[in-house]
């Protein structure tokens, strides 16, 4: 956009501009589209991305449509194609404000110059872009998909996707993505391909023109219709003054429309069959158009439209009227209109064509149609053009002579176009008839009436576009003497495209299949370096990484995410942590995801006890496409961190020296409350623990709130694993920060979790509190006691630890009734409940560490 | 053109390929999607993906097939894909006996994780290699019959038959909708009418909000 702001001489300015998506081939690229003005005058369209594109005039080889479909009610996109001088480009817009802003600017500019009389110039577009056609693109690019891939250069950073609507948000960088399946995008393959399923086929075209000065069809038409051998296979005959009346003019009603139409319909060539597709009239003016009937059926789209150009510039008594059709893929139009009379008058007439040509509009398309927008416009009609500068004796001695050349050289029209005033880029064979006007009625003579007027070539017929091969015929009919006008008639030579069913069927085919193949390859597609991946014996509370390297190996970009699998509440276990564990990646590019495993203390007692082990299968999603399964697997060195309180009463060996197979037994055997005779009464793993407090650390201050350094809790762990011999290693913090890690890391705490609502009921009462500490287990009552016999000892140095009882009693409530493991879901619970809940644990533990509970005590088997 | 609007399509029918390890499940997908027989094609570990549009009495259906991994290990995930499938095809292997006694365990995975309305194909593939054939095809037909499954032999390597089950399958799950038997609006049909975009993720919202979990 900046550049090409430099670009703006002083009196161009930019009306409008939108960001759109130019499709290409299968393959679609951010644009800017930009409507640039010069002189308030003439406009243009740019086609920009970081340098202009395509610079198009907006003139009248500029058309443009709306594809009807896509703006159907479920608010899609918006395609719009811009077609310059048969050469097409297909645009993709969101179905937003901005875009139905930047169409109306669009049409505004199009109807500016429709307006205009003259071809303007344009060569000022050239500073911006070379290209003002869009042939090579379209030959180079829009043919084969292959060849406009992202170029590497333009691929840099953008952000992320909608990945739904399968669309790039992107930051001012070209980026191109593949067009998802829409009839837009194939209607667009289909018409690129025309060639390939359409044939040339010549028809001929009638035209006829008749001023009838208001008479009735007394006559049979068929010298004026039916002149050639072979039938035609279409005829589009126009009438003016059909009817002078007062009531048609004011009403529009007429009973000579029928009249005509059948007098018309009667004298048709009789060697076919003809169905009549429309007919338009206003006023005076009448077009009928019919169709060969075989050729019938391929005719789609037909449309009329009428413009008054008469009195006050808007009545009907003078102006146009219009017929338009598709057959086969050709578009035809017709036009007949009846032009300001009086021999002074050229320059009303010029404007008159103008006015028809830019007022007539086919609605029922988006945009509506002019009569520019046709492959090829029959333009017919009592154009009431005169000879001028030539004395009327001479006129007439030279028509008598047959010496029309010389009469055309003053003839109004020829003159008026050849200067490029009017019937620009229309074209009219060459005139061997006699002027058709004026005659007297009846008659073949010239008007002998006191007006004297002078015989002029008022009927004429021109034409436009491609395809209008060959005029076979153009004259007048002198032996229709009804009106002071003869009959003219033209026949063409035409071709039209004709599609064959069956190659259609096989291009269309074609296009599905291609379709089809490049959304298969255009699916995202990414290699993984590892999809097992396997980890080193794992221990308690130490991390190991391990790196997966996501490398983006198809042609668009990848939203991958790690899902879950059906029935999991997460997308991997809770011991392994995947960072990041969604991204995008560019083609070509990769992405390094650290997938960290960790056995914690809330993974630690599924690990013992068999529950879980280290093995997990990630299911990698790649948004749009495929998913990839990675496997996580590792073993695991079982601690004595995670083993039920049951289970380490147990155990007189350390647990290194433990069968696994007994280690699972034990625990799954646990809730029976079956304890061996050589059970002990607390485990020696935490006897251990607080014996080493009790001698190294009742006057430590900040005991159990001063973390522990975690080497030297791996070092507590291992020597409680194996059962050395040496002293407990760590600093006093380091032991009791063990001590809660063996307490927490249990897979229930150590009042079990169904006592709960219970305990926090009974805070206010000592007895209460007692009573259900008398009712656990024997082996949890014994650790709770012993601990709270150690802790009562702990605060009876608080002159030196300045431990309280309130701040041991709110620690240790989170640790002897600790919560269930964590919902991942944080507004599960209210937070003023926990703390409610907290401090009614912290006064359940403290009536423990405040009183003499010596009753509940049962004879002790110290281990050791 | 067709009236199908802005879609190229009217339907989306989501597939199923399931089936034992190595029995040519990829090479399957790869046959009806690219027309060409893959040689040496690694074992899947995951879900492949494919699509295609077909036509099916005149209206255009888009596939959206996903191709199973087949190994043991991976059976507990890849169960979360049978939900939604409007077509399963389970495919065996005719020169190994194995993957043919297997298919009662694929087959009952398949009736209780999809819907009862959903086409069930059996595959017996690689019929090109007659020589090594370990199952025969009668068993295999009265297997199909005694099981309501529509049954034919296939070569991925060949092409032989492998447009006609996809074809097939999709004409029964559309005479299913036309007999209103499906509800090509429900998710757990695997039709949808006229929709957009890719496929549906395996985590997405609308699967995850409504578990219906048989497994």
């Amino acid at each position: 956009m900046n550049s090409i702001q430099k670009l703006l001489s002083s009196d161009e300015s930019i009306i409008s501009s939108h960001e759109v998506s130019l499709v290409q081939g299968w393959m679609r690229s951010s644009k800017h589209l930009i409507i640039l003005e010069k002189s308030r005058d003439l406009k243009a369209l740019l086609v920009a991305s970081e340098g202009v594109d395509y610079a198009l005039p907006i003139d009248s080889d500029f058309k443009f449509d709306i594809d009807c479909e896509s703006k159907s009610k479920n608010a899609g996109d918006v395609f719009i194609s811009i077609t310059y001088q048969k050469n097409k480009l297909l645009f993709e817009m969101l179905p937003v404000s901005k875009t139905n802003a930047f169409i109306n600017e669009l049409l505004k500019a199009m109807e500016h110059q429709s307006k205009r009389k003259s071809a303007g110039d344009y060569s000022w577009l050239k500073k911006y872009s070379k290209k003002t056609d869009l042939t090579v693109e379209n030959q180079g690019v829009v043919m084969d998909a292959r060849t406009c891939t992202v170029p590497s250069e333009n691929r840099a950073v953008f952000v992320c996707t909608c990945a739904a609507l399968g669309k790039f948000v992107i930051l001012g960088i070209e980026v191109l993505t593949f067009c998802w399946t829409y009839d837009s995008v194939i209607k667009y393959q289909m018409s690129i391909r025309e060639q390939d399923y359409t044939y040339i086929q010549g028809i001929q075209v009638f035209i006829g023109t008749w001023n009838v000065n208001g008479q009735s069809p007394s006559c049979d038409l068929s010298d004026w219709l039916t002149t050639t051998v072979d039938p035609p296979h279409i005829y589009a005959i126009g009438f003016q003054e059909l009817d002078l009346s007062k009531e048609a003019f004011l009403f529009n009603e007429t009973l000579k429309e029928d009249e005509w139409l059948r007098a018309v319909t009667k004298s048709l060539h009789p060697g076919a069959a003809y169905q009549k597709i429309c007919l338009v009239r206003l006023v005076g003016m009448m077009l009928i158009v019919f169709v060969e009937e075989n050729l019938a059926q391929h005719v789609h789209n037909v449309a009329s439209d009428t413009v008054g150009t008469g009195i006050m510039g808007k009545l009907g008594n003078k102006g146009g009227v219009a017929i338009r059709l598709d057959l086969h893929t050709t578009s035809l139009c017709f036009v007949n209109s009846h032009l300001a009379a009086h021999t002074e008058e050229f320059e009303r007439r010029n404007q008159d064509f103008h006015d028809i040509d830019s007022r007539i509009a086919f609605t029922g398309f988006l945009p509506p149609k002019s009569i520019k927008d046709h492959d090829q416009i029959y333009w017919l009609g009592d154009l009431n053009y005169r000879i001028t500068d030539l004395d009327l004796t001479k006129v007439k001695n030279l028509i008598n002579a047959g010496k029309y050349q010389t009469i055309l050289e003053h003839d109004q029209l020829t003159r008026q176009h050849a200067k490029g005033n009017v019937f620009l880029g229309y074209k009219e064979g060459a005139i061997h008839f006699r002027p058709t006007y004026k005659y007297d009625v009846g008659t073949d003579d010239w008007d002998s009436s006191e007006k004297n007027r002078a015989p002029a070539w008022c009927d004429r017929v021109l034409y436009k576009g491609d395809g209008i091969r060959q005029q076979v015929d153009y004259k007048s009919v002198p032996s229709l003497k009804i009106s002071d006008h003869k009959p003219v008639m033209s026949l063409f030579n035409s071709d039209i495209r004709v599609i064959d069913a069956v190659r259609y069927r096989k291009v269309h085919e074609e296009v599905m299949k291609k379709l089809d193949k490049l959304e298969n390859e255009f699916l995202p597609q990414v290699m993984v370096d590892n999809t097992e991946v396997v980890f080193d014996t794992l221990r308690f509370l130490e991390a190991q990484n391990k790196t997966l390297i996501i490398a983006n190996t198809g042609q668009v970009p990848v939203q991958f995410e790690f899902i879950k699998k059906f029935d999991d509440s997460n997308y991997c276990k809770d011991w392994l942590h995947i960072e990041p564990y969604m991204g995008f990646i560019l083609p070509g590019e990769k992405c390094d995801v650290k997938l960290e495993v960790y056995v914690d203390k809330r993974c630690a007692s599924k690990m013992n006890s068999g529950q879980d082990k280290i093995y997990d299968i990630l299911v990698l999603h790649l948004e749009g496409g495929k998913d990839l399964f990675i496997t996580v697997t590792g073993s695991y060195e079982r601690s004595v961190f995670g083993c039920s309180i049951e289970t380490l009463v147990q155990l007189n060996v350390p647990l290194r020296d433990v069968a696994l197979g007994k280690l699972i037994e034990l625990e799954s055997s646990k809730d029976s409350g079956t304890l061996s005779n050589t059970s002990y009464s607390v485990p020696k793993e935490i006897w251990f623990l607080v014996d080493h407090l009790y001698r190294h650390g009742l006057k430590q201050q900040n005991l159990f709130e001063h973390p522990g350094l975690p080497s030297e809790i791996l070092l507590i762990r291992n020597w409680l694993d194996t059962g050395s011999s040496d002293p407990l290693p760590g600093s006093v913090h380091s032991v009791a920060e063990s001590l809660l890690l063996l307490l927490e890391s249990t897979a229930e705490p150590l009042i079990p979790y169904n006592m709960h609502p219970a305990c926090l009921t009974a805070s206010t009462s000592y007895v209460q509190a007692k009573q259900l500490i008398a009712s656990l287990p024997l082996c949890s009552r014994n650790v709770y006691l012993y601990l709270c016999s150690f802790l009562q000892e702990l605060l009876s140095h608080a002159e030196e630890n300045r431990l309280d009882a309130k701040t041991i009693a709110t620690l240790f409530g989170q640790i002897f009734l600790r919560d269930p493991p964590r919902s991942r879901d944080p507004s599960a619970r209210g937070k003023s409940q926990t703390q409610t809940q907290a401090r009614r644990k912290a006064n359940f533990v403290y009536h423990f560490l405040v009183n003499d509970f010596s009753e509940l005590i049962a004879p002790v088997n110290h281990p050791g | 053109m067709s009236s199908s609007g802005q879609y190229s399509y009217s339907y989306i029918f989501k597939y199923i390929i399931i089936g034992d390890m190595g029995v040519g499940k990829s090479c399957l997908l790869h046959q009806f999607t690219e027309q060409k027989f893959m040689p040496d094609c690694p074992h899947t570990i995951g879900v492949e993906f494919g699509t295609r549009i077909i036509e099916v009495h005149g209206e255009k259906i888009k596939l959206q097939i996903w191709d199973t991994a087949g190994q043991e290990r991976f059976r507990a995930v890849t169960r979360s894909y049978y939900r939604g499938a409007a077509g399963a095809l389970m495919v065996y292997d005719i020169t190994r006996r194995s993957t043919y006694n297997h298919l009662s365990s694929w087959l009952t995975d398949t009736k209780n994780l999809t819907n009862p309305n959903t086409v069930i194909f059996l595959i017996g593939n690689k019929m090109d290699l007659e020589g090594s054939r370990d199952v025969r095809y009668d068993e295999a037909k009265k297997f199909a019959e005694e099981n309501d499954l529509i049954f034919v032999e296939a070569s991925a390597m060949t092409g032989e038959n492998v447009e006609q089950a996809f074809l097939e399958t999709a004409k029964k799950i559309y005479q299913n909708i036309k007999d209103g038997k499906l509800n090509a609006n429900m998710t757990e049909s695997g039709v949808q009418h006229k929709e957009r975009g890719g496929p549906a993720s395996l985590g997405d919202s609308s699967s995850s909000d409504k578990p219906n979990c048989s497994c």
